[in-house]
């Protein structure tokens, strides 16, 4: 196999792995926030269920709850693509995790700050949208970053499902051609790539962060 | 759904036999590449240029890579080398090296933070070399490293169930194979899942213990 | 012919630079056996540096230091110069001195017994069962009996610096170096600490004390040493020292902290 197809094979399978992460991860993020709210809220029995509900799949390997999402789910009458399998699969895993991540920048809040809030007349919603969450997201980016990295080390759960992913496309080539060594070599330098330019946007966000606000 | 869950519990040995199969593999690579990340750590920082340089390299790599990416290298290149594992030794294999780069960081990070004092005081006592950092900074580094080893354990046991991959029967693995056969997919998944989560509630019952010693013998 | 015993410690000409700042400028002084030499001086003049320089946790950029007449920090070699001595060459020296630090340094994953029979077993390799008996036996000295299986993070600030000053003690040492031992301790603690080290300079235990308080070096000190920007300014018997000082910044430092 020559390396211009190869390549543009990993390519289009590396795409599919930014694809389906970068979707998971965005609406990771939001219904993440959401879970943070609820249990820092404490919204009565919302909030316990959400404890267990963070605990629970944080402790489920990503190849177990894509098996789960996919195989398990059409058994309750839920029944989806592999594409949609994956994305919903890695919204699940790492929204938990940003939940945590959010949960804990919003209880490291200085309480100093809500209370001036209050004194000068801002309702509840006004100060989470105008005070608290504008600090908060800065706050956790680097953690959010670093979530980020994990989710593309994760992703390749969904090859088990049969979306072709990066890694999937690799197994692909080698199974075809007998030669793994370039498929795989490639496909983990790739992963590195990517990594590290997370790593690095992570680092850089950090030094901004501490820059302009101090160590926060 | 009541009748499906009767007909997970009665491949209750299958299960079961997935159950010890995932947590033998996890003990054991977690002892063995919580041994190997010790002289990986000593190499992070030593003064030798090269080796350093050539640690450093091989631990980001290994923390930059999905590790099923490192398990299909192990299992589909070697062979090329001419070198033939078996797939307990591949998932092994790349379960230890994986987990001792993360380890090896950890334990890197952990001494970075100890305060230069202790270990000064080692040195007015008449430490040196091996026997310092073995007597006064390995203890103080593994007390205050409790917490990120016990959650580094529980990623160990969510990165084993890419064992099931190359066939190791493991829990995921039993739990696909019931599913599969007995057309009970969801019942067998979410005990799968019950179980996992067990799993990682003893680890993190053990850390809370742990946590308990390092309050006594940690730093104020 | 008339022959005074080799000193236990003896520093010449010790010199020092971090960078452009010169630290020690040729400090010199001697410390005989059974004698307890107090070092004062303001923040900044380069007595903990003098300190850490004598059991070479810090290396002198010039100058020489002598333990009993054997150098510290270098061997001499057959063709009569010196070579540097290894990391384990120094360690094994380190033994003969104790050193008491501002910070304690206790080991937190020790107990306090484990603190003070850790170094004897471990470097000095003597024998467990008389080490640990002579550990009790000045746990028992220090009043600390009742802490022996206790954790430091357990004691209070006294306590830890008296552990500490035992642990030193328990390695059998030529000489003690104290660091400012009761700097950082909370007022009311400083007495008890006090109280342990003029105990050891009744006993004749050869120590070298870097300390701020004036009321301790004027009663049990032998021999006080100023010293201001590196430099030694003067040395004298207390009674004289604090008394009729000699030179003019020996003046200046009492009238500021005496």
């Amino acid at each position: 196999m020559t390396w211009s197809s190869l390549l543009a094979d990993l390519a289009r399978g590396a795409l599919t792995t930014l694809t389906v992460s970068l979707s998971g991860i965005a609406l990771g993020t939001v219904l993440g926030l959401m879970l943070a709210l609820v249990r820092v809220g404490r919204v009565p029995v919302a909030a316990q269920a959400v404890t267990t509900w963070v605990s629970v799949i944080r402790a489920t390997p990503m190849v177990t709850l894509v098996l789960l999402v996919f195989f398990g789910l059409p058994g309750l009458g839920i029944r989806m693509s592999p594409v949609a399998a994956a994305i919903v699969t890695i919204l699940m895993n790492t929204s938990v995790f940003q939940a945590e991540i959010w949960r804990a920048a919003l209880l490291d809040f200085p309480r100093g700050q809500l209370e001036a809030a209050r004194a000068g007349g801002m309702t509840r919603a006004v100060t989470f949208r105008r005070i608290v969450f504008p600090q908060v997201w800065r706050a956790s980016l680097p953690a959010l970053v670093n979530e980020m990295t994990l989710v593309i080390k994760g992703s390749p759960a969904v090859a088990v499902i049969g979306v072709v992913d990066l890694t999937r496309v690799a197994v692909r080539i080698t199974t075809v051609t007998y030669e793994p060594m370039r498929p795989f070599l490639t496909a983990a330098a790739i992963y590195v790539v990517v990594v590290m330019v997370l790593l690095r946007a992570q680092h850089a966000t950090e030094r901004r962060l501490v820059a302009r606000y101090g160590t926060l | 759904m009541i009748a499906n869950f009767a007909t997970v519990l009665g491949e209750w040995r299958s299960l079961a036999s997935g159950l010890v199969n995932t947590i033998w593999i996890c003990a054991l690579s977690g002892a063995a590449s919580l041994i190997l990340a010790v002289p990986v750590s000593l190499l992070l920082v030593t003064r030798r240029r090269a080796l350093r340089a050539a640690a450093r390299a091989g631990v980001d790599v290994m923390r930059a890579i999905p590790f099923l990416m490192l398990l299909f290298i192990v299992y589909y290149c070697l062979p090329a080398l001419h070198v033939r594992l078996s797939s307990w030794t591949c998932g092994l294999t790349a379960l230890i090296a994986y987990n001792t780069a993360y380890v090896a960081e950890i334990l890197r990070g952990a001494w970075a933070h100890l305060p230069r004092e202790q270990e000064e005081a080692g040195r007015a006592f008449g430490y040196a070399g091996l026997a310092l950092y073995r007597r006064i900074i390995l203890p103080q580094i593994l007390i205050a490293t409790g917490p990120v080893l016990g959650n580094q354990m529980i990623t160990l046991v969510k990165n084993s169930a890419f064992l099931m991959v190359i066939t190791i029967p493991d829990l995921t693995f039993m739990a696909n194979q019931v599913q599969a056969i007995y057309f009970v997919p969801f019942e067998t998944l979410l005990v799968a899942v019950a179980l996992y989560w067990l799993i990682c509630m003893a680890i993190e019952w053990a850390v809370r213990g742990m946590d308990r010693v390092a309050v006594v013998r940690g730093h104020e | 012919m008339n022959e005074q015993p080799t000193p236990v410690v003896d520093v010449r000409g010790l010199g020092k630079r971090f960078g452009t700042l010169r630290v020690l400028n040729r400090v010199s002084l001697a410390v005989a056996a059974g004698r307890t030499l107090c070092v004062l001086g303001p923040s900044g003049s380069g007595k903990s540096t003098l300190l850490r320089c004598i059991n070479f946790l810090e290396r002198p950029d010039e100058g020489a230091v002598f333990l009993r007449g054997e150098q510290v920090g270098f061997v001499p070699q057959a063709d009569g110069r010196t070579r540097p001595m290894t990391d384990r060459e120094l360690a094994r020296m380190r033994t003969r001195f104790g050193m008491v630090f501002q910070q304690f340094n206790l080991w937190p994953h020790l107990t306090v017994l484990g603190n003070l029979i850790e170094s004897p077993i471990h470097v000095q390799r003597r024998s467990r069962d008389v080490v640990v008996a002579e550990a009790e036996a000045l746990l028992d000295k220090i009043g600390l009996r009742d802490k022996r299986d206790a954790y430091p993070s357990r004691l209070s600030g006294g306590q830890k610096q008296r552990v500490a000053i035992a642990r030193a003690l328990a390695m059998k040492p030529e000489v003690l170096l104290l660091d400012e031992p009761t700097s950082s301790l909370d007022p009311e603690l400083v007495g008890e600490v006090l109280v342990v080290i003029r105990a050891l300079a009744r006993e004749g235990q050869t120590m070298i004390v870097v300390t701020h308080e004036m009321g301790f070096a004027r009663e049990a000190a032998d021999e006080v040493l100023l010293m201001d920007e590196g430099a030694v300014v003067e040395t004298a018997a207390p009674e004289r020292f604090f008394n009729q000082p000699a030179t003019p910044r020996a003046r200046q430092f009492l009238q500021r902290f005496a």
